[in-house]
């Protein structure tokens, strides 16, 4: 029996950033693309890199964060990311393989960001967006870029951004400058009990 | 190319300006404009009514402030900026444009008048001033709540309009056709006033003036040195007759002749000046009729909710960048807005209920010119229908060759959608 047809929601960030939420898993896991040249071998990063502009790939989950380069409307790009999503799905293989273990370095530094941006979100971050219901999740350190997942009252808040960029940025900034930066892959079209909710016209 | 437009202000102090973006806690921009600001390379303070949970640890990037009291807020920002340079401070709605100008006013940053966007929240005065100026409005009276209805309603001329002073997006506006619907709109006009949300928003006095036929448009424009720049004019395509004035598509570029364009950006103009309105965002209602134009709001503030996102501009700026430019004193080139046809559909509530449920996104998204869907409400809030809600649920964006196109996208994709909702009444 064929599977129903694949439902994607996207979620732009702003005009560089958007979140594609597909209706099933894509990844069992965290998958941070960079270049051409990282997604060979997962067709969907493939494909998303056939698409002109797009500079960057994150698959977590159920969670594609597609990031461009190109002023090109997300409601124009949006739709051959979802084209894009579908087809690998479709192929009957992985969609995102695995990431070949990293080597010498990168590794090492990584895994050092990684407990240290987990040992700040657990000491300062979290006791902070806890007293708002809160709670963020480090879900992986990937070439110095810390991806992190919003839970709780931040998931949907009408001022999840300025937690984002004006709190945890500024305090990962601050403690461990050698983050080079944070993308959340937060599904908070799905929050259902936003801390502050968006109200006025 | 386009001839650059001056900014007024004076340029940044240092190198990396700071900007005091004022954003109440339920606004629908935030995300635009703090992702705005970090485009344009700006330090950013963001300040709020209620505090983050951040802000000790972040005390240069984040301050809690009176929004309820502008003078107060201003003296708590000359507190913050004793220790930190404000080159910039901008409100995003029709309360913070307020709380803005008196933090401006204080600092010395320059900028419209306290009274002038205090004009341009209050529905009275601002009309009272354009009349004075000879702008054309609709015949207006205030009235006090606790005043005799029923003499009031002999007065009247019909049909006319019941207007609160202070809400937005439409809420308490009611249109009434003789005298018993003017009381009952009163009566409901007066219920929605004592809703705890409505506190300091001019509760024990409203409006009543003359309803004005024809087509209504949206104008979004930026005052720069005085001067109005208008970035778009909108069309209201679906009927706008009441009873009540829950806006639903918005789309540009008007199909109104280009004479009514003009006499309607004129209008404008001449608003923005009789407020005393010399920069920054403009938003003006207006209507056209055989009459000609006739101003029926203005706002000094950007388009409302989420539909900011409908307009693109040259190099792919957004509304947002334009906002944070003129007020910083950037480097501004005139704005040129993208030439294809696009519109926005604020998704009418469906009905009072509890939303569960908002089936048929992937479709509505695959009628042909959708461009995105948003779904804001989220599951287990309470869906309230105008007159007494002012939230939509989400919006619908869309572009085509011609704004007819983008119209009926916007309709096919809205019948896609079902909101589904417990204690459903229609």
């Amino acid at each position: 029996m064929a599977s129903p047809e694949v439902r994607i929601t996207a979620e732009p960030v702003d005009e560089q950033r958007c979140k594609f939420l597909v209706d099933r898993p894509v990844y069992q896991g965290v998958r941070r693309f960079t270049s051409r040249a990282e997604a060979q071998g997962s067709p969907l990063a493939e494909a998303l890199y056939a698409i002109p502009g797009v500079s960057e790939i994150i698959v977590s989950a159920s969670l594609v964060t597609v990031v461009k380069d190109t002023a090109e409307p997300w409601q124009v790009v949006g739709k051959s990311v979802g084209a894009a999503i579908r087809q690998a799905l479709a192929g009957g293989t992985a969609a995102v393989v695995d990431k070949g273990p990293a080597t010498g370095a990168a590794r090492q530094t990584d895994d050092e960001l990684y407990e240290r941006v987990n040992d700040l979100f657990e000491q300062q971050v979290n006791p902070m967006v806890a007293r708002h219901g809160g709670r963020v999740e480090l879900i992986d350190v990937q070439d110095a870029i810390v991806l992190l997942r919003m839970g709780g009252g931040c998931q949907g808040c009408g001022m999840a951004s300025v937690t984002l960029r004006q709190g945890i940025e500024g305090v990962l900034t601050e403690h461990i400058p050698e983050v080079k930066g944070i993308v959340d892959i937060t599904d908070h079209a799905s929050g259902d009990n936003p801390y502050f909710a968006s109200a006025k016209k | 190319m386009p001839p650059a437009i001056t900014p007024t202000s004076p340029p940044p102090r240092s190198s990396l300006p700071r900007l005091l973006l004022l954003l109440p806690t339920a606004t629908y921009r935030t995300t635009a404009f703090v992702e705005a600001a970090r485009r344009l390379g700006v330090d950013l303070t963001v300040a709020s009514e209620q505090s983050s949970t951040f802000e000790g640890a972040r005390p240069d990037a984040l301050l809690t402030l009176d929004f309820a009291h502008p003078d107060h807020a201003a003296e708590q920002t000359r507190t913050f900026a004793a220790r930190r340079q404000v080159n910039a401070v901008l409100g995003v709605d029709d309360d913070t444009v307020v709380i803005g100008a008196a933090i401006g006013a204080a600092l010395g940053l320059g900028g419209n008048a306290v009274a002038s966007v205090e004009a341009a929240r209050d529905k009275h005065r601002q009309r009272e001033l354009l009349a004075r100026h000879g702008v054309p409005v609709p015949r207006f009276q205030l009235h006090r709540l606790d005043a005799d209805l029923e003499g009031i309603a002999r007065a009247q001329a019909y049909p006319c309009v019941v207007k609160p002073l202070r809400l937005s997006a439409s809420r308490g506006v009611i249109r009434a056709n003789d005298g018993r619907e003017l009381t009952a709109a009163i009566r409901r006009l007066a219920a929605i006033l004592s809703q705890p949300d409505t506190a300091g928003c001019a509760t024990d006095v409203f409006l009543v003036e003359e309803y004005v036929p024809g087509a209504e448009v949206a104008l979004e424009g930026l005052l720069v040195g005085g001067a109005l720049h208008v970035l778009a004019l909108f069309d209201k395509p679906d009927p706008l007759d009441g009873p009540f004035f829950e806006e639903t598509i918005y789309a540009t570029p008007s199909r109104l002749p280009e004479t009514a364009q003009r006499v309607l950006a004129d209008t404008a103009a001449r608003a923005a000046q009789a407020i005393g309105l010399t920069r920054g965002p403009l938003h003006a209602e207006l209507r056209w009729n055989d009459r000609g134009a006739w101003l029926i709001e203005l706002a000094a503030r950007p388009i409302g909710g989420r539909c900011s996102a409908a307009l693109r501009f040259q190099d792919g700026a957004t509304l947002e960048e334009l906002v944070l430019r003129e007020a910083l004193g950037m480097a501004l080139a005139r704005p040129v807005r993208e030439t294809a046809a696009a519109g926005v559909m604020m998704i009418p509530v469906p009905g009072a209920g509890i939303l569960r449920e908002v089936r048929g996104v992937a479709e509505a998204r695959a009628v042909p010119g959708v461009e995105d869907v948003i779904i804001t409400a989220h599951r287990g809030q309470e869906l309230v229908p105008w007159p007494e809600g002012s939230r939509y649920p989400g919006f619908i964006f869309a572009r085509g060759a011609e704004p007819e196109d983008v119209v009926a996208a916007l309709h096919t994709a809205h019948r896609r959608l079902t909101f589904v909702r417990d204690r459903q009444t229609d």
